[in-house]
């Protein structure tokens, strides 16, 4: 299943200016690519475009084609999109239901919105617990987890309705250091496990971890794009708002200070 | 597709819902479908109303309050929290029947310009015993059944799951946003806000808490709606229950029993046929 | 489309008759032994808002026969609304439950939540919430928010939200800013003029014995306290007066006038309506702060019915005003996008405003 972005311009409900413009961006089926750009640079709304949730939810305009396996879905309404589809947040509260008094009920909302047969419903909800590695969290209140706990709880309720992409907007951002590395490690082992994801982010070192090719937004127009490698190390990217990965920011101040970086490996 | 290695691992396949979920109460009583249980709530808190007098309301108390919560275990706790719900009503509706009771005529007590009569002793006790018949009858579905266990039922028997989602909802956001506001009066406290005082400094205190708790809750509804969405929320059609409280032949015919019974006693009522 | 609201009316007036018919076998006046008597007028009102819940169920139902659906009910009712709806009916219950237990003033404050979705998303979520509120702060909410007998009081909750609806329905909670002095005094002079008459109507009611039947106040045996209790009352009429100008003159929004004349209104409906649950079901007690005027006025020589409206006339007014001005700053206080996806958010915006959505190649939602 592969996600199309050609063209694509959106403008918010009553602003003046579009908040992007003539996005080009394709998601292929175990792919993973890194969204990067300073803040306001249209991060978070290239993710609701590309999830749908924009314009339908949302409100406002766009423009441009988006295919899903060559299919245009400008007439698919959100909730069919919501089963190809999934999106994740940064806050990790706002995106619990609040009707599930376990996080068993929690990621199992997703599937029983669909009316899957009951059995198809627990499966998966296991399924998707296990692949996170939170099934011992299934009968906690998610109420009482700590952000990272249910960043990864909402993460499962997505992974549930066994979408083909996943969006990622920002998910760490909001997260302390422990919730970072909780989250970051379990994207890493869902792209190693072969999922499509895009995932938005300001801490380049995860894109610098689990992304083959990253974007790099500045104003709502791609700046630049490319294999992961190259475009983190590229020296404009600072220019463009976005901090590089702190391994390539160790390797430029151990340059500047004169000290061989590859006597810096361990 | 996303993870797809570890989503379709087949021994997993094995698992049901966990335990907790669903979960049947300790006592036969617990058992009961939840809706018999509201039924029986609603029909005794009506019925106090409707019966009037002093035996109606103390029969009613002692049949469908009190029995019940003996068989459920739960009489301590019952008294002790329905006396807390109905304590300020009732010295509020004692008092006020007592002193102000307008056909009064048998004097008993006289404090100044205010008169206790024997009649409006009456009238308080009888206001007194519907009162503590609501109240017992509200307090025990309270503790004997939890919310979403009716939303449940309610949504298996063609509610909307929309208005269950709100009822469910609401009962979760009522603690968060309690929790909410005691931050933000931390915060506000360790900014200088005055908290203590007089009335009037209270109330004022009062606007920089209740603002940002209330617009903070509201800030939040475009994201909550983005998220229920793209879970598919607003996907019309009925959605698929984890479990449903059980419910019998027996518990149908009693509710409709009791509903019928009530029905009749209202009509004797505006009839005239019971005194 | 027109044989729904046919179906409607037609229901609504056979309940009325009915009710009326119902009700008027009673005797008036308390019967120690037989509580379920009803005053003639007080009932009215009860009877029309049931009435009005009948009338729905046979409009949803004819709706439903025709087309198997109920689209003009639950377009009202977007994900957004859904959403909102448990936050308003907390804030009801939290603020509701404050006043009602720590705070023993004569007010209620239990609509917020409640007018908010009525002024967003149209009144049948309005009621909605309304109804859930009072349902909810009874049967499931644990002590100390719990409140007994809001859930008898959930009628009139469902009809302020209906209101509500309505109000924000008609644009009256758009803001209107920076008019000149001729419109706010325009405005000025008609809300004080509605406040005088309704003021006025009050007073003639209380001291004449055509009103809702039975009123009869023993002025003799009780001067003080009727005296104390008239100037309380002008207190209040006056500091709305006070409060109204100074909103209106000092932010030049016209829409305070709007605003006060709204919550005049549904607080005269409401009190309508809850004074005879109050007198029938709680013999005019309720625990909150209320229960004292209710003393007062039943000192004064007034019977249950008349002081429980009494003391409705007196509460209400004061306290929906209050609440719709509050709704009325929240809205104020929310962004304009966040209040046009709303199913009824574009009429509470400010329309001098143009929106600078252009068409040609940009398109909005299809689905």
């Amino acid at each position: 299943m592969t996600l199309t972005l050609h063209g694509v311009g959106y403008r918010y409900a009553g602003a003046d200016q579009p908040s992007l413009l003539d996005i080009d961006l394709e998601l292929r089926d175990g792919e993973v690519v890194g969204v990067a750009g300073a803040s306001e640079a249209g991060k978070t709304t290239l993710c609701l475009v590309a999830s749908g949730l924009a314009p339908r939810t949302v409100g406002g305009r766009i423009r441009g084609t988006i295919l899903l396996d060559g299919e245009n879905v400008d007439a698919w309404p959100m909730h069919r999109l919501s089963g190809r589809i999934g999106m994740g947040f940064q806050n990790p509260s706002t995106q619990l239901s609040q009707v599930a008094g376990t996080v068993f009920e929690e990621v199992a909302f997703g599937p029983m919105n669909f009316g899957l047969p009951h059995d198809d419903v627990v499966a998966r909800t296991w399924q998707a617990l296990h692949a996170l590695c939170i099934d011992d969290l299934a009968e906690r209140d998610p109420q009482r987890l700590s952000g990272g706990q249910q960043q990864l709880v909402a993460m499962a309720g997505l992974l549930a309705l066994r979408p083909a992409h996943l969006v990622l907007d920002e998910p760490t951002a909001q997260l302390d250091p422990a919730g970072t590395r909780l989250v970051a490690d379990a994207i890493a082992v869902l792209a190693a496990d072969g999922a499509s994801i895009i995932v938005a982010e300001q801490k380049t070192d995860l894109l610098a971890e689990v992304a083959i090719r990253v974007v790099v937004l500045d104003g709502g127009r791609v700046a630049m794009a490319g294999p992961a490698g190259e475009v983190l190390a590229d020296p404009r990217l600072t220019q463009l708002g976005v901090s590089p990965p702190s391994a390539i920011r160790l390797r430029r101040a151990a340059e500047a200070a004169g000290i061989d970086p590859e006597r810096l490996r361990g | 597709m996303a993870g797809r290695e570890r989503l379709t691992n087949p021994p997993l396949m094995n698992r049901g819902v966990p335990e907790i979920v669903g979960r049947p109460g300790p006592t036969a009583y617990h058992r009961l479908n939840p809706l018999t249980k509201a039924t029986l709530a609603t029909i005794t808190a009506v019925a106090a109303v409707v019966l009037g007098g002093l035996v109606g309301p103390v029969v009613l108390v002692l049949v469908a309050v009190i029995g019940p919560a003996i068989v459920a275990g739960v009489l301590l706790r019952l008294i002790r929290t329905a006396l807390l719900l109905s304590l300020p009503i009732a010295i509020s509706a004692f008092l006020v029947n007592l002193f102000f009771f307008p056909d009064g005529v048998t004097v008993l007590l006289r404090i100044g310009p205010i008169t206790a009569t024997a009649e409006g002793l009456a009238f308080a006790l009888e206001i007194l015993a519907r009162i503590v018949a609501i109240s017992g009858a509200v307090t025990l579905f309270y503790l004997t059944t939890p919310p979403a266990d009716l939303v449940v039922d309610l949504e298996r028997r063609g509610v909307s799951p929309r208005i269950g989602f709100v009822a469910n909802a609401s009962v979760q956001t009522v603690p968060a946003m309690v929790e909410r506001a005691v931050q933000i009066t931390a915060a506000q406290r360790a900014r200088g806000l005055d908290t203590e005082g007089s009335l009037w400094r209270r109330v004022r205190g009062i606007v920089p808490i209740v603002g940002p708790v209330i617009l903070g809750s509201i800030a939040e509804v475009e994201e909550r709606t983005m998220a229920l969405e793209a879970r598919g929320f607003a996907r019309p059609g009925r959605r698929t229950l984890l479990w449903s409280p059980p419910d019998t032949v027996f518990q149908s015919a009693l509710r409709w029993g009791l509903l019928v019974a009530l029905l009749a006693l209202i009509v004797a009522r505006m009839t005239g046929v019971w005194a | 489309m027109v044989i729904r609201w046919i179906v409607a009316l037609v229901a609504f007036l056979i309940m009325v008759f009915v009710g009326i018919a119902g009700f008027g076998n009673f005797e008036t006046g308390i019967d120690p032994d037989n509580f379920f008597d009803a005053e003639g007028a007080n009932s009215f009102a009860l009877i029309g808002a049931i009435a009005l819940v009948v009338a729905f169920v046979a409009y949803a139902a004819t709706e439903y026969a025709q087309t198997r659906a109920f689209t003009s009910i639950s377009s009202q009712f977007d994900t957004r609304t859904i959403v909102l709806m448990p936050i308003a009916i907390a804030i009801n219950i939290i603020l509701g439950a404050t006043v009602a237990n720590a705070l023993k003033i004569p007010v209620y404050l239990d609509s917020i939540g409640t007018i908010l979705v009525g002024a967003l998303a149209g009144p049948i979520p309005g009621a909605l919430t309304g109804l859930l509120s009072n349902l909810l702060w009874t049967y499931v909410l644990p002590p100390p928010f719990q409140n007994g007998p809001a859930a008898a009081f959930a009628i009139v909750a469902a009809v302020i939200g209906l209101l509500a609806g309505f109000v924000g329905r008609m644009g009256w909670l758009r803001p209107r800013p920076n008019r000149p002095i001729g419109q706010l005094g325009v405005g000025a002079v008609l809300s004080v003029g509605v406040i005088g008459a309704m003021a006025w109507l009050a007073y003639l009611g209380w001291t004449s014995p055509a009103f809702s039947g039975e009123v009869n106040f023993n002025v003799e045996g009780s001067d003080a306290i009727f005296t104390v209790l008239g100037w309380l009352v002008m207190l209040l009429v006056a500091g709305t007066i006070v409060g109204l100008l100074a909103v209106l003159f000092i932010r030049r929004d016209l829409t305070a006038a709007y605003v006060v004349v709204a919550g005049l209104g549904t607080g005269i409906i409401a009190a309508l309506i809850s004074a005879p649950i109050s007198a029938n079901v709680f013999s005019g007690v309720t625990g909150g702060g209320t229960d004292f005027l209710v003393a007062a006025l039943r000192q004064a020589g007034a019977d249950i019915g008349a002081a429980t409206l009494g003391q409705g006339l007196i509460s209400d007014p004061i306290d929906k005003i209050t609440t719709f001005f509050v709704v009325y700053l929240i809205l104020s206080a929310m962004a304009r996008r966040t209040k046009a996806r709303f199913p009824q958010g574009e009429r509470l915006i400010d329309a001098d405003q143009p929106s600078t959505d252009e068409e040609g190649e940009w398109r909005g939602a299809s689905a």
